[in-house]
């Protein structure tokens, strides 16, 4: 008897739309567009990490809120994310508040 | 609850607006107040009563019926007359909670609930087309003094949230720094659907400081010296955030020399602590003692030091 070793830690494809309460189509469909990049095992199944549901609920927010294509989306998403990350930098950039100086 | 506002209010609309001006008054409040966009946790309040008065004013009938009745145009039945309403309700008992006995009386005695009808009418919303959806995560800024971030502690913050401010207590840990975020599980953006709410995080702001200078985890603070203890040497004590602390100052010390106390910096608590920088600062008495100035007229004589000249 053989016993899988090690598999990729993860939520597969029905029980991440399961806990998404998404159609496994609809969750497709967002990976073929680019909006989940879940990662394949060498058999080329998906899984999805548990961060992927938060981005998926992000996704439905703000399709709901802005009535906005697939595409769309793509886009405010992407952007969003540039922009969290132009901040945190920022945020984490020294500040020049140098002491008073002296000489 | 609070008090509701008034849905032209909310919009900053007049009360003659067109359904033009409601809807792109609409959609410029919700790009600016999404929870996704705006990770403020007043934000998400502020998106709610957004798109509740949009739902509203931006459906003609509903809209006529806010105009007449205000607030309570849910629970008044079809064709009620409003001159008739506002004299039912200005007869009315005052302080009585919504859907008391005046709203009973139009419907004589069929006993329905009007609230439970239009609950399950309009659905708390309406826009629950989707599945339960996880709430949004939210941040907000925890500016704290170089002593609270060296020490740590425990600190109580208040938060607006759907049933008006909430106070939650936080731990900071010791050694936190500028822009560390701090998760706080679940205190984020409400969820819909009975799904769970979004995380809090706490991005921490580190104040200015009249003395510590912090740059990542090292504390740099200013060591003012007089010039003979800098000339030739000496043990000086210093406060730091951690305590008063003792540096050796070696003989020919000059302004601008950063001692460096390894470890005395901000602790980690993942690791090793950062340094302590002790910047010198040579000074000198603003008014000198007769005893002083010949001291000093008697170096100056015998000296040949020039601080001008390039070695």
């Amino acid at each position: 008897m053989s016993t899988a070793l090690s598999r990729p830690a993860g939520l597969d494809l029905q029980t991440f739309a399961r806990l998404a309460s998404l159609h496994p189509d609809l969750v497709r469909r967002f990976v073929a567009l680019g909006l989940l990049e879940p990662r394949r095992d060498v058999s080329g199944r998906m899984w999805f990490a548990y961060d992927d549901l938060v981005a998926v609920a992000r996704l439905q927010r703000l399709r709901s809120a802005f009535s906005l294509n697939y595409a769309a989306l793509g886009l405010v998403v992407d952007l969003l994310d540039r922009i969290a990350a132009l901040e945190a930098d920022l945020r984490n950039r020294p500040r020049p508040t140098r002491g008073r100086s002296w000489i | 609850m609070a008090a509701r506002r008034d849905f032209y209010e909310v919009l900053g609309l007049q009360r003659d607006a067109s359904s033009e001006e409601i809807q792109r008054a609409y959609r410029k409040l919700a790009r600016a107040y999404h929870p996704d966009v705006n990770k403020s946790p007043e934000a998400e309040e502020r998106f709610k009563e957004v798109s509740e008065a949009y739902d509203v004013l931006s459906d003609p009938d509903m809209r006529k019926r806010y105009d007449a009745f205000g607030h309570d145009f849910r629970r008044v039945p079809e064709g009620v007359d409003p001159q008739t309403w506002a004299r039912a309700r200005a007869g009315a008992p005052g302080g009585g909670r919504p859907g008391d006995d005046r709203v009973r009386v139009d419907f004589g005695d069929s006993g329905i609930d009007i609230d439970d009808l239009f609950e399950s009418m309009f659905g708390g919303g309406g826009r629950a087309r989707w599945g339960p959806i996880t709430g949004a995560d939210q941040e907000v800024e925890l500016p704290l003094r170089v002593e609270d971030a060296y020490n740590g502690g425990h600190r109580r913050l208040a938060l607006s949230g759907p049933d008006g401010n909430r106070s939650i207590e936080v731990t900071i840990p010791a050694g936190v720094t500028d822009g560390q975020r701090i998760r706080l599980a679940g205190q984020g953006g409400e969820g819909t659907g009975g799904a769970s709410a979004g995380d809090l995080y706490l991005v921490v702001r580190i104040l200015p400081h009249s003395r510590y200078r912090v740059e990542g985890r090292d504390i740099n603070v200013e060591l003012p010296l007089a010039p003979w203890e800098a000339a030739l040497g000496a043990s000086v004590a210093f406060d730091t955030p951690g305590g008063e602390a003792k540096v050796r100052v070696p003989p020919g010390t000059s302004s601008g020399r950063r001692l460096r106390l390894r470890g005395r910096g901000m602790p980690n608590p993942s690791g090793s602590a950062g340094d302590l920088y002790a910047e010198v600062r040579i000074m000198v008495p603003s008014k000198l003692t007769e005893d002083e100035r010949r001291l000093v007229e008697e170096l100056a004589a015998t000296s040949t030091f020039d601080p001008r000249r390039q070695r």
